[in-house]
């Protein structure tokens, strides 16, 4: 192991350790120590917890909204953009209005939608993805102004058709755009898709804090947190990270 | 007569003036052929409209008027097949060096079985077997253009344009390359319309050397370099031709900017 892996784990080690001290000098009422919060957590995936979910349940929920509001979001996105990016026209049309789409502060956003839909499913999830989508397209329209002529007049000199141009020359050349655009949007997505939880959307684990909360439980409400805070962390540096690596192993800054 | 490889007849092409006002033409009323198998270089000052010329033939820049025919050598092709080599090697850095060749021979709609074959064949041609699977980022200016140019030899193409694809190396690489050029030339003999605006590369490459003017682009010279292959960089007859045409050029230029 490398003195880099060394330190990074020893900074997590500091990071439970501080948690720790400060469990014990503090009251479990006030901050419970990570063993408590371990435990917690596991049982709320052993034993049904209120209305009889178990952790499963709302973790299941979490993920499912997070997965389809991010794929919606992600394509509008990534369709917008690339329209405006590529024809003039609808830049001139469209470009302003995505300003005006991320000026709108996101937590007004999920109220604004409370008040449209009421509390339910489709209220929460059109909040997500209307917060969600501007992001990404604003991305691939930098992405597609960024795209090299030189390498389009290359491929049209050798005859390239369309889908050989767009497969091996211009998605290659947004992979950086979509990528930064799908780490931001993951991002937006999880926090958004736990605020509509907390505040709108029955079930889920946002919806599992605000349960907890009103009964003023801070082992379960911080548990809740720290669940999850692991998964997305799991899925972020986990899976697309990797993902991200694989893709990018042509630039030399990734060579081994 | 020599069947011809390209016939270009009367071609015109203008662009917008700067400053928005009217056009000015670039290229006038230009007309030239290149015999097949032969080896041509148009030489002209920066800015003459070389490029504009190659893009017109290559067919990814439109012309005003005029004719640009280019015979396909295979019966059955009814499109001829056009290889490029720009100044800048223009790769696809994400596909590894042999993923690119492929990418121009999928393009040509080269049989898939010949592949292998024809990569094999024309990276070992320009010194680059072993390089394979290599990206390229990993490798040296020089060498990323001589995937270039077996990129585009790898189609082996009815017309090889080459627009100064050696200026953007240093001195040393670049002369490498010419003697390479030459060896492979010993190989695979396309047609080569080659642009240059150095007198002295056209003339040890070339068999037919085009001298063209400025505003607008005009051939004002044709000749043949009778020096015959393989020529030596220092051979005191290309220094003796260079020299002359050197001379010729400034008395045009001379006029064309008065």
């Amino acid at each position: 192991m490398n003195r880099a892996m060394a330190l990074r784990w020893l900074s997590i080690f500091c990071f439970f350790a501080l948690w720790w001290l400060g469990a014990r000098l503090s009251t479990p009422e006030i901050l419970p120590g990570p063993l408590a919060i371990g435990k917690t957590i596991l049982g709320n995936f052993a034993a049904p917890g209120p209305e009889d979910r178990s952790a499963w349940f709302h973790v299941g929920i979490t993920l499912a909204r997070i997965c389809f509001t991010f794929a919606v979001a992600m394509a509008l996105g990534i369709g917008f953009g690339l329209a405006m990016g590529l024809r003039r026209k609808l830049e001139l049309a469209f470009g302003y209005w995505i300003p005006l789409a991320l000026t709108i502060p996101t937590l007004l956003a999920v109220f604004l939608c409370v008040l449209w839909f009421g509390y339910s499913e489709a209220g929460g999830l059109f909040a997500v993805i209307m917060t969600v989508t501007p992001f990404v397209a604003v991305n691939m329209l930098a992405g597609a102004k960024a795209l090299d002529k030189e390498l389009i007049d290359m491929a049209h000199a050798f005859k390239a058709n369309r889908r050989l141009l767009v497969r091996k020359v211009i998605l290659w050349q947004l992979m950086p755009y979509i990528f930064s655009a799908f780490r931001y949007a993951f991002g937006m997505t999880w926090k958004i898709v736990a605020l509509a939880e907390t505040f709108g959307l029955k079930y889920g684990i946002g919806y599992m804090f605000s349960f907890w909360f009103e009964q003023f439980n801070m082992a379960q409400v911080m548990a809740w947190i720290a669940l999850f805070v692991a998964i997305m962390l799991l899925l972020e540096h986990g899976v697309i990270a990797r993902l991200e690596e694989k893709v990018f192993a042509w630039r030399p800054v990734h060579a081994h | 007569m020599a069947s011809q490889a390209v016939v270009i007849e009367g071609l015109s092409k203008k662009f917008p003036a700067p400053g928005g006002l009217g056009e000015f033409a670039v290229i006038d009323a230009l007309s030239l052929q290149i015999a097949r198998g032969s080896f041509a270089s148009i030489v002209g000052p920066s800015g003459c409209g070389k490029s504009t010329l190659l893009n017109i033939i290559a067919g990814i820049e439109p012309h005003d008027s005029g004719e640009v025919r280019i015979a396909a050598q295979d019966e059955a092709n009814t499109q001829a097949r056009i290889g490029y080599v720009f100044q800048s090697p223009r790769l696809l850095n994400w596909l590894t060096v042999e993923d690119n060749i492929k990418f121009a021979l999928e393009a040509q709609n080269i049989r898939r079985a010949d592949w292998d074959e024809r990569v094999r064949k024309y990276l070992d041609m320009v010194g680059l077997a072993g390089q394979e699977r290599n990206f390229p980022l990993k490798l040296s200016g020089g060498m990323q253009q001589r995937v270039a140019i077996a990129r585009a030899f790898a189609i082996e193409p009815d017309i090889l344009l080459m627009d100064e694809p050696f200026s953007h190396l240093d001195e040393i690489t670049a002369r490498k390359m010419r003697i390479d050029l030459m060896r492979i030339l010993e190989r695979a003999r396309p047609t080569i319309l080659f642009v240059t605006h150095s007198l002295r590369e056209a003339v040890f490459l070339s068999e037919e050397v085009y001298m063209m003017s400025v505003k607008p682009a005009r051939i004002f010279k044709h000749l043949r370099v009778e020096i015959p292959r393989p020529r030596e960089p220092e051979d005191p007859r290309l220094f003796d031709l260079e020299k002359d045409l050197v001379k010729e050029f400034f008395a045009v230029l001379e006029q064309a900017y008065r």
